[in-house]
């Protein structure tokens, strides 16, 4: 582990994006120690991924990231809706933009661990999901986005196989040269496909399951939980997030509360195992709206109650 | 002063519940403690309101001091 790396971050991000400074030491404070593990873990994923200007490039997208969160939520505030109702809508102004896309994911990457709420998720993901993963896991990871999630549990199971699917081609991209980066490219493969497809591949497949963020993404979000339901096999575990009133750019399905991503896992044949729901310490003035992020940890059922 | 400063001047006092605070178009973060990236995001959206423009989320993030949101401003507004 490369001890400089955080250093070099928190000083660029001092020197550079001083508005940024007061978040991130917030994320410092949920668990130093901890903090620290996981940032140089991703940094050095970074650098060996992008080279040795990786960290300034992945924190001015992080910047990026964190001002379209922010201001979106303030017209989110003003509006009461979404600024985008359709995936078309979303695919036209975003997810075709290939160099933004590639910028959005690497700024994404950072807020696992530079967003406190963040940090605290990636906690539950590392201290509890993946210590309950057999050590021989195969394991199916929708929507890998930049990829980090799944390197992390393939550093953690050395004898673990993952198979990642996305529709984004640049995710692909990225998410290959983090696990690359990791170490871990050989027990990894990555395809470009729709989520929502993988109801076509062979049922029960999976010893653990990973989807962080997909589901608010999509305008009917009950039919990835009946994908998730499919490809895991009997009790088998799933680590899922979303996000609940946050108005982020490319956010199309409104959660308002945490029970409805519950009632959707039960619906689909899932068993909701454990909870976090985790919002910033600091929000806009007056706001009616708190951007909350959700993991649920949900294994699959045998019967009508586990 | 301009009238811009002027008028943001108000806008900053509002935001940052401070009638004292000067700025000038060299103040940026590092001159005010409380300038973080939400407070910055309420400041642009009440400049939008004040001045009757609209920025872009690149615009608003690629702002390093006063002086660059005053041009902006003056740029959208067309004056």
């Amino acid at each position: 582990m490369n001890r400089q790396l955080l250093p070099k971050l928190l000083e660029y991000i001092a020197d550079k994006h001083p508005r940024s400074r007061r978040g991130v030491e917030e994320a410092m404070r949920v668990s130093p120690q901890k903090f620290t593990e996981i940032a140089e873990m991703f940094l050095g994923w970074l650098v060996k991924a992008l080279g040795d200007d990786g960290i300034q490039r992945a924190a001015d997208a992080f910047v990026q990231f964190s001002t379209d969160v922010n201001l979106a939520q303030a017209r989110y505030e003003v509006d009461g809706s979404y600024q985008n109702k359709s995936f078309a809508e979303v695919y036209a102004n975003h997810y075709s933009q290939i160099d933004t896309m590639n910028e959005y994911l690497w700024g994404i990457y950072l807020t696992n661990f530079l967003w406190a709420h963040h940090t605290e998720i990636s906690l539950l993901y590392a201290d509890t999901f993946l210590a309950k993963l057999p050590a021989t896991s195969q394991i199916v990871e929708i929507a890998p986005g930049h990829g980090g999630w799944g390197a992390w549990a393939l550093s953690r199971l050395p004898q673990a196989q993952l198979q990642g699917f996305d529709i984004s081609p640049s995710a692909i991209q990225i998410a290959s040269s983090v696990t690359r980066a990791a170490g871990v490219a050989d027990r990894a493969t990555y395809t470009e496909r729709d989520a929502l497809d993988l109801t076509h591949m062979p049922q029960s497949i999976a010893d653990g399951l990973i989807c962080n963020f997909l589901v608010e993404h999509l305008e009917r979000p009950e039919k990835l939980f009946a994908v998730v339901s499919h490809l895991l096999k009997p009790r088998a575990i799933g680590f899922i997030t979303g996000a609940l009133t946050a108005a982020q750019v490319d956010h199309i399905y409104e959660f308002r509360y945490e029970s409805e991503l519950v009632k959707m896992c039960e619906e689909q044949g899932l068993r909701v195992l454990q909870t976090l729901s985790v919002g910033p310490t600091r929000t806009l003035p007056q706001a009616r709206f708190l951007p909350r992020s959700m993991a649920l940890i949900v294994q699959k059922r045998c019967g009508e109650f586990y | 002063m301009s009238d811009t400063l002027m008028r943001l001047t108000a806008v900053f006092h509002d935001v940052f519940n401070d009638d004292e605070l000067v700025i000038s178009r060299d103040t940026s973060a590092k001159n005010i403690e409380n300038w973080d990236s939400l407070t910055h995001v309420t400041l642009i959206v009440k400049a939008e309101k004040e001045f009757g423009v609209r920025f872009t989320s690149a615009q608003v993030a690629g702002l390093q001091n006063v002086g660059e949101l005053i041009d902006l401003i003056e740029q959208k507004a067309g004056r």
